[in-house]
């Protein structure tokens, strides 16, 4: 395999061959990926005596079943710990941003497309169309600068040392930490919240049935809330499983510009590495976690709208 | 067709859709202002060499002190971590951006068209294949699998944009996609292959024209995520070191210290670059958006304006009631010289209602009869103060329980609507929330201005009013989206009863409907009529309906009162020509081989009208004065007539 | 198969599948579009087609015209088999046939011009190479649809037009072929009433200066009154009633034929007649009724209607209508 680990001789200079042959064992690797295509002499076509299930993919894939997603060639440790506790920084950091970046860009794009064409509609235009064109490590790189100036850490999730203080110092300690990186997240998301909600609700208070609640001597507010409302939502629901794939290209952004230990950090830092346990193990979490998330969203969209569900 | 289209449509004088377009575009702000970004940075990076102060690939002249320095005259931007002039840096790094971006959109575009258009067209299996197939690279997140692939390839500039590009195509295709099947659609599709096209001629003349400017603007927004995406792969060190881009440079600084030595230059200026270029891409986007396909500018929720009294005092003309049942009946609705306007955002005036007057009597039906564009569906908005954003009522009275309805704000409006006068919209497919149940939205209206009603007893009155319209109660918490066409409208019929309005509109409530539920409706409203004593103005361009309805008639044409009578002088003693002709072209089943006539020409335009009476132009009458003079209401048999022509002066 | 006939259609059937696909599951339901038609026509002549919409006449027209394939049946077109032409075929005979269309703000491409539109038939079926005959032919064809002078029309877009006129255009682009049927779907229902006769005269013209059959598709009677000369009412499916225009007119013998004719608003206050109001609505037809499939609704159906489907009972010398009633 191109990039094969143990040639990359794993950090360690002073690697002998054995130890090299040793390792090669020890993680599998002396054994072909799938059938016929051998590490060292890659395609062998037509003479293929191998048995299909003393490969690599396979014993993978068995170990799957059984929670084990292999060890990391860098950490030497199961990857699940590895990006066990990884995964929840960035939940952390995701699951806090998303959740700010829809309540602004809701609350805006209402705003804005109750007042279509006033001040307030092309100030919340022109301000989430540039949040959007915004490069996200950009805006980290400048949050950083301008918050190394200014007291905020440079990067990571807790100031060394911070185990010893009492519970509350540690939370607060970690907001720190948190509230650079969130509001780089929040800001580029919630430009794209904020146009698909406007373009939504648009759309949706030019509908008759909206002349209809007015005629019916409804007010403006109750409008808004009975009627626009909940039809102007479903897009934002199909788009949040979408964004998920930007999701993962924002953190992976954010946690190399902050430093901060989640699992887009870990990824690419195993690219560079080769470490590939964490990239097949940290891939199929991200796999699983869009499936969920868009399964998620199917339902609720259909919840949201009956038309869906009786057909 | 809503009445929200009754909103102005002026005309422009217009030799093609591509001069329209240009009109259009130059108008648009944000296009223009984004257009303008754009061509500042290309021009900045086409004339890189002869702009930039500095080679930035040679060391010539550069000493360790050179490292990181901040702007200066000799360096306008400052140096870098090797001592290069940012400036210089930044005007060839523009090239190297622009180009990968552009190209590698270049590649998306194409193969997410194709995949769009043929999945498409063709349908079936190819297009379940292909959509599920896009589906899913669209939810794999990209940047993970293009690090990996570009970690494990040579990181050169060709390699890069091809990568970009083949995992850009996806929201291009669904685009592309959802477009095609909304054009293949289309009844000129339909005529297309009728004629006896085959299918690639069908794509070229007839998909691809119209696929094309969605197709642009998903582009330009391609165009821009590519640039995104290529600064942030040379930011995450995976670039071509090579080629130094905008991403390129800030991988350096940030990399190599630029923090610790607080060069802020370093880290803001390519930054800058590329934001500057994709806010220009997307302004730019946006607005070509806007002009391709515009929505209306204004809706249901915009503000309206306030009702003026302009005209000098103009004589009002009142109808008395022919038959005695009507004579006695007190009067509810009493409409005075009204006139509506639409003013356009270039303040463009369109005089769609002038100078009508209109009374309803208790238990009476009213015909407002008129065609396309004579102002029958702007009256009805009027009365319930529902205009559009760019509505106005220009002049009159409507006066309705002791107050006139012109001059009450909006609170003590939305009093009155509904309780007072309710009204029944033509199309009910959408004239009901599709999310929210049917009982619900009646409910809703009850609420609103009956409060007092305790919630047990709110379901019961609901059901109640779906009973009065023939709609059993187990269709109440159903979705309207599962009542079929006919059974909307009368649950329209059910919710304009629901808080005993004293008028109720119907605006072309049987137009969409066959001719047997038709004839149901029709006689639900009457059967009603008569049980609950209301008052009705029925706005239609059916003749027959009208006779078998109606008890007095308004004429409407080009905005004005053609001619206002009792129904059966209508019918045998039309006194206006647009009258008499409208009779002769509609057709009478009762005398099936009467051959119809036409009238020649079409209404007129609402901003281009023409001086002197509105029908001249059609009318096989008229004479020179017609085309001079707008004819006044006259009255006729003691005011139980009115005709606005000048024939009928003198009685 | 003779010859007197331009058209001929014998036990034409159109069904749909609608399946549904669930994941464990597949349901099938058939939807029962056309069920058993048989229509003639005589070069020349007008028969208008009436029903409501769920009637079939739509899928009728355009399984006519080949733009859906028929289920099981025949059709005829000056004695040739088309029911189940190759793609060739097809295209021969849609110069031969074509098509006028209900909507004439959709039925035109935005972005071409009047003259593009116009010559589009020429292009497709390789006519008139010649760039000056094929211009003479388009602006014939414009003339012939009322569309004078044809040279002001040609480089005009139909956004510029009124709907009448773009009507007009559509006819020119069929005219341009030089058709001998036209079907006509709902030609003239969404334009302004005090212009709908223009078009009805227009083909009424045609017919009589080119002797162009026409099948007139409408669900309002009035209007071709005086232009058909044979009139058939279809429901769910099936024609139930069929004659000359007159007698239908002045004497319909199936109960939905007479309902129909009792509900549609005659333009004379003094003359409100007795209406034969029917009850619900047109069942769908995925479900269609046993026996006589209008006996559910009809208000003078007998026992034996339930299980007894009538075929055309002849009852005059042009006449006939499906209903065991008529029998007497």
């Amino acid at each position: 395999m191109p990039g094969d680990p143990a040639r990359q001789g794993i950090r360690d200079p002073r690697l002998t061959k054995e130890t090299i042959e040793a390792i090669r064992v020890r993680f599998g690797l002396d054994k072909p990926v799938f059938n016929c295509i051998d590490s060292l002499n890659p395609v062998r076509i037509g003479s293929c005596t191998v048995n299909p299930l003393d490969t690599q993919f396979f014993i993978y894939v068995k170990n799957l079943f059984k929670g084990d997603l292999g060890v990391s060639y860098y950490y030497n440790r199961p990857v699940s710990d590895v990006l066990g506790e990884r995964l929840w920084n960035t939940i952390l950091l995701i699951g806090v941003g998303q959740i700010l970046a829809i309540v602004i860009g809701v609350i805006l794009g209402v705003l804005a497309a109750w007042k279509a064409r006033s001040a307030i509609d092309y100030g919340a235009l022109l301000t989430s169309l540039l949040a959007w064109s915004l490069p996200v490590f950009w805006l980290g790189i400048i949050l950083v600068f301008w918050g190394s100036n200014h007291g905020f850490p440079i990067g990571g999730k807790a100031t060394p040392g911070i185990s010893s203080y009492p519970f509350f110092t540690q939370v607060g300690d970690l907001v720190w930490h948190l509230l650079l990186p969130t509001f780089t997240y929040t800001v580029i998301f919630m430009g794209e919240y904020t146009l698909l909600m406007r373009s939504s609700l648009l759309d949706v208070l030019a509908e008759d049935y909206i002349l209809t609640a007015k005629a019916k001597g409804l007010s403006t507010f109750q409008i808004l809330k009975d009627h626009a409302l909940k039809n102007g939502m479903l897009p934002i629901v199909t788009l949040i499983a979408i964004n998920l794939g930007y999701t993962v290209a924002g953190v992976i952004q954010i946690e190399s510009v902050f430093s901060w230990p989640g699992l887009g950090g870990a990824l690419f830092e195993a690219v560079s590495r080769r470490d590939f346990p964490i990239l097949q193990g940290g891939f199929l979490l991200i796999a699983v976690s869009v499936i969920i998330a868009n399964f998620i969203a199917d339902l609720t969209y259909s919840y949201l709208d009956p038309r869906v569900q009786t057909e | 067709m809503g009445p929200q289209t009754a909103e102005l449509k002026v005309s422009v004088a217009s030799t093609s859709p591509f001069s329209d377009f240009w009109q259009t575009f130059s108008r648009n702000r944000m296009a223009v202002a984004g257009l303008v970004m754009l061509a500042t940075i290309i021009t900045l990076a086409v004339f890189a060499s002869v702009l930039a102060p500095y080679d930035p690939k040679s060391s010539v002249g550069i000493t360790s002190s050179d490292i990181y320095n901040p702007p200066s005259s000799a360096h306008w931007l400052g140096t870098d971590d090797a001592g290069r002039d940012i400036l210089s840096s930044f005007l060839f790094g523009a090239r190297v951006s622009l180009i990968v971006g552009f190209f590698a959109a270049f590649i998306s575009v194409i193969i997410g068209g194709t995949i769009g258009v043929v999945a498409g067209f063709y349908g079936g299996r190819t297009e379940n294949l292909l959509m599920r197939f896009t589906d899913l690279m669209l939810v794999i997140p990209d940047l993970p699998l293009i690090v990996v692939i570009v970690a494990l390839t040579k990181p050169s500039l060709i390699n890069i944009i091809i990568i970009i590009g083949v995992f850009g195509w996806t929201t291009t295709a669904r685009i592309v996609r959802s477009q095609t099947l909304a054009v293949k659609s289309r009844k000129f599709v339909l005529r297309a292959r009728a004629i006896g096209a085959g299918n690639v001629h069908i794509i070229m003349k007839h998909i691809l024209p119209l696929v094309m400017p969605l197709l642009v603007v998903n582009a330009i927004l391609v165009i821009s995520l590519a640039i995104l995406n290529e600064s942030t792969l040379s930011f995450l060190g995976l670039g071509d070191p090579t080629a130094t881009s905008w991403g390129q440079m800030l991988n350096f600084a940030f990399v190599r210290g630029a923090m610790s030595a607080g060069a802020w230059w370093a880290l803001v200026m390519p930054g800058v670059g590329i934001a500057w270029v994709v806010f220009g891409l997307t302004l730019f986007g946006q607005g070509l958006e806007q002009v391709l396909n515009p929505r209306l500018e204004s809706h249901h929720l915009s503000p309206g304006r306030p009702s003026v009294q302009s005209d000098a005092v103009v004589e009002s003309a009142t109808v008395k009631k022919k038959s005695k049942k009507r004579k006695d009946a007190p009067l509810l609705l009493d409409v005075r010289n009204l006139s509506v306007n639409y003013i356009s955002h270039d303040n463009v005036v369109a005089k769609a209602v002038h100078n009508v007057s209109l009374q309803l009597h208790e238990g009476e039906l009213v015909g407002l009869v008129g065609e396309s564009g004579c102002g029958k569906t702007t009256l009805m908005l009027a009365l319930m103060r529902l205009l559009p954003a760019t509505g106005q009522i220009a002049n009159g009275h409507i006066n309705f329980r002791g107050k006139d309805i012109t001059t009450l704000n909006e609170d003590e409006l939305q009093k009155l609507r509904w309780s007072g006068i309710s009204i029944i919209f033509q199309g009910a497919m959408n004239a009901l929330n599709p999310v929210r149940t049917v009982g619900d939205q009646i409910k809703e209206a009850i609420i609103r201005h009956m409060p007092a009603y305790a919630p047990g007893i709110l379901e019961d009155r609901v059901i109640e009013l779906l009973d009065l319209v023939g709609i059993s109660k187990d269709y109440k918490d159903q979705y309207p989206h599962q009542y079929s066409g006919g059974m909307r409208q009368r649950a329209m019929i059910a919710m304009a009863l629901s808080c005993d309005p004293d008028v109720i509109i119907a605006d072309e409530p049987t137009t969409a409907l066959d001719v047997m539920i038709q004839a149901q409706i029709l006689e639900l409203l009457d059967d009603l009529r008569k049980k609950l004593g209301l008052a009705i103005i029925f706005v239609t361009h059916d003749l027959g309906v009208v006779a078998e309805m109606c008890d007095s008639v308004l004429v409407m044409y080009g905005g004005v009162t053609a001619e206002y009578a009792d129904v059966d002088t209508i019918y045998n003693a039309a006194r206006h020509p647009y009258t008499q002709e409208l009779l002769k072209s509609f057709p009478d089943l009762s005398q099936p081989e009467k051959r119809l006539i036409s009238i020649p020409g079409y209404p007129p335009k609402l901003d281009e009208l023409p001086e002197g009476c509105r029908f001249a132009p059609r009318c096989p009458l008229a004479f020179e004065r017609c085309t001079k003079e707008m004819p006044i209401l006259h009255e006729l048999e003691d005011g139980y007539h009115i005709a606005s022509c000048h024939l009928v002066e003198g009685g | 198969m003779s010859n007197e006939f331009i058209l001929e259609v014998k036990n034409l059937k159109k069904y749909f599948q609608v399946g549904r696909q669930g994941w464990f599951s597949h349901t099938e339901t058939i939807v029962h579009a056309v069920d058993d038609v048989d229509l003639t026509l005589k070069p020349g002549e007008v028969i208008a087609l009436v029903g409501e919409s769920g009637c079939g006449k739509s899928t009728l027209s355009l399984t006519l015209m080949g733009l859906e394939e028929a289920t099981e049946g025949y059709i005829f077109f000056n004695g040739v088999d088309i029911t189940h032409a190759t793609n060739e075929e097809r295209k021969a005979f849609r110069q031969k046939i074509q098509m006028i269309f209900q909507d004439p703000y959709e039925s035109l491409n935005p972005t071409q011009t009047i003259e593009e539109i116009v010559t589009e038939p020429l292009v497709v079926h390789g006519l008139a190479r010649d760039p000056h005959e094929r211009k003479d032919r388009v602006r014939r064809a414009l003339e012939d649809s009322g569309l004078k002078p044809a040279e002001s029309y040609l480089h005009r877009f139909p956004h510029q037009l009124s709907g009448g006129q773009r009507q007009r255009v559509v006819i020119a682009g069929a005219l341009v072929l030089e058709p001998q049927l036209l079907l006509a779907d709902e030609p003239v229902s969404m334009l302004d009433v005090s212009i709908r006769a223009e078009i009805i005269n227009l083909l009424a013209d045609l017919r009589r200066t080119r002797g162009i059959s026409v099948i007139f598709i409408t669900h309002d009677l009035g209007t071709v009154g005086y232009f058909a000369d044979r009139i058939a009412v279809m429901y769910l499916g099936r024609i139930v009633e069929t004659g000359s225009m007159r007698e239908v007119l002045k004497n319909p013998r199936h109960p939905y034929t007479q309902a129909l004719l009792s509900v549609i608003p005659v333009p004379n206050p003094r003359m409100r007649k007795k209406r034969i109001i029917l009850q619900g609505e047109t069942p769908n037809p995925i479900n269609i009724p046993s026996g006589c499939r209008f006996h559910p609704r009809c208000p003078v159906a007998l026992d034996v209607c339930k299980h007894s489907d009538p075929p055309l009972i002849k009852v005059s010398l042009t006449q006939e209508a499906a209903c065991l009633l008529v029998v007497k």
